[in-house]
């Protein structure tokens, strides 16, 4: 799966998931934050990411060091998971 | 008085999963001690489950997994024989005059602050929360020089803020208080210290007196979750759980990162006590977390009522048990190895 292809899929499971009214995958920026009011996903949606993340791409987050910087946006959310997936 | 010369201490950042422990970890290993954060953790017997229907936040019950705020400071400390002295104030002029005192003596200074007030927090993040803490390692015109273990790289911090910070109202006030190195051994002993830090959780976690501690607190809190929907009402019950849920959140672990924590802190002990029996208990140190994060799921969806027909208070209520009974003969293992 291609980096497009990867937030692509990252922006369905956010919309799909999560339940985002009137909101479609296209609306949501690579590099908007996440959190916040935009979206309106707070810290407990956060656990909902973290379990698609393994559940669709075999990634688990696990030390909050990481977990931190990698669901900031989309941005950081796709290159986390292409990085552990190429170690 | 305070002069507006620069000071810039030579202090060490490092990000770190948790903040009280991440600054442990680099207070210590600015005096030599290099002390990663999992054994500041582990050391300072970090781990901890506590369900306070009698201790309200946000008018709620708290819910803790760790230890009280300044307890792993204090215990690493101790275990280590550093000396470490702790200064709270009533006055504000009188707070900052002593952190500058300090700095000017080439002294990073450890304090408990208010989240909300810390304006380097982009504002989404900044909420009402006065267990957080950093280290102040200088000034530089006229804003502090911050060294926050949550953060990547160092901050600043107006020097309004951070007084605003050290004195952020509501519950579990921070009061003023700062911490800071007076003298560190010419030797320690980790081995002993890891021992006593693990010993410290296991008795903590077993034999507490009260029904609300350790594991007789996670079961305590399994028989509240299963009854709320009935006792409290949806709404309330939904409120309740989301504090369980949200106080202790961090980044999606739900609670269960201390879990993790400690399950690194025990994958390293394995090697400085030579001891693999400590590998087999990270594992499933690690799986307990795992399971902790399987009830923050369906707590999660029942917050935001996206829970599916087997996601219920019940379901909840039996993870938690099951969490309970894993903890139970982990810390029974624990202590057999250190005995």
């Amino acid at each position: 799966m291609n980096t497009t292809n990867l937030k692509e899929r990252l922006k369905e499971i956010l919309v799909s998931e999560l339940d985002l009214i009137d909101i479609e995958p296209s609306d949501i920026a690579d590099d908007e934050p996440l959190f916040g009011e935009k979206y309106g996903l707070d810290s407990v949606d956060a656990i909902e990411i973290v379990y698609q993340v393994k559940e669709n791409f075999g990634v688990v987050i696990r030390d909050m060091k990481e977990g931190r910087p990698a669901l900031q946006s989309i941005n950081s959310l796709a290159a986390f998971i292409e990085k552990r997936r190429a170690a | 008085m305070r002069t507006d010369t620069d000071i810039r201490i030579p202090f060490r950042h490092r990000q770190a999963a948790h903040c009280e422990s991440g600054v442990a970890s680099n207070l210590l290993s600015h005096y030599g001690l290099a002390l990663s954060e999992p054994l500041a953790f582990g050391i300072g017997g970090g781990l901890f489950f506590g369900y306070f229907p009698f201790i309200r936040l946000n008018n709620l019950p708290l819910t803790t997994f760790r230890a009280g705020n300044g307890r792993i400071i204090d215990r690493v400390a101790g275990r280590l024989n550093v000396k470490i002295k702790w200064e709270k104030f009533r006055d504000r002029q009188n707070a900052m005059a002593a952190l500058d005192r300090k700095l000017e003596q080439q002294t990073p200074v450890g304090c408990r602050t208010g989240a909300y007030w810390l304006t380097y927090f982009p504002r989404r993040y900044r909420f009402h929360f006065n267990m957080h803490n950093l280290v102040a390692y200088g000034r530089s015109n006229g804003d502090y020089l911050i060294s926050d273990p949550v953060f990547p790289e160092p901050v600043t911090c107006p020097e309004k803020d951070l007084r605003k910070a050290r004195f952020a109202r509501g519950p579990l006030p921070p009061k003023g208080k700062m911490y800071y190195v007076t003298s560190i051994p010419a030797k320690i002993d980790l081995r002993g210290s890891i021992v006593k830090g693990i010993r410290a959780v296991c008795n903590a976690m077993t034999r507490a007196p009260v029904r609300f501690i350790g594991v007789k607190g996670i079961r305590y809190l399994a028989d509240k979750v299963e009854r709320w929907p009935q006792k409290l009402g949806e709404e309330k019950a939904a409120l309740n759980l989301g504090q369980v849920i949200r106080m202790q959140e961090e980044i999606g672990t739900g609670g269960a990162g201390f879990r993790f924590l400690y399950a690194a802190f025990l994958q390293e002990s394995a090697s400085i006590l030579d001891e693999k029996r400590l590998l087999d208990l990270s594992q499933r140190m690690t799986t307990i977390g795992d399971r902790w994060r399987d009830f923050a799921l369906i707590g999660s969806r029942i917050c935001k009522s996206r829970a599916s027909q087997m996601e219920t208070y019940p379901s909840m209520a039996a993870i938690l048990r099951d969490c309970a009974a894993q903890e139970e003969h982990v810390y029974k293992e624990l202590r057999a190895v250190v005995s």
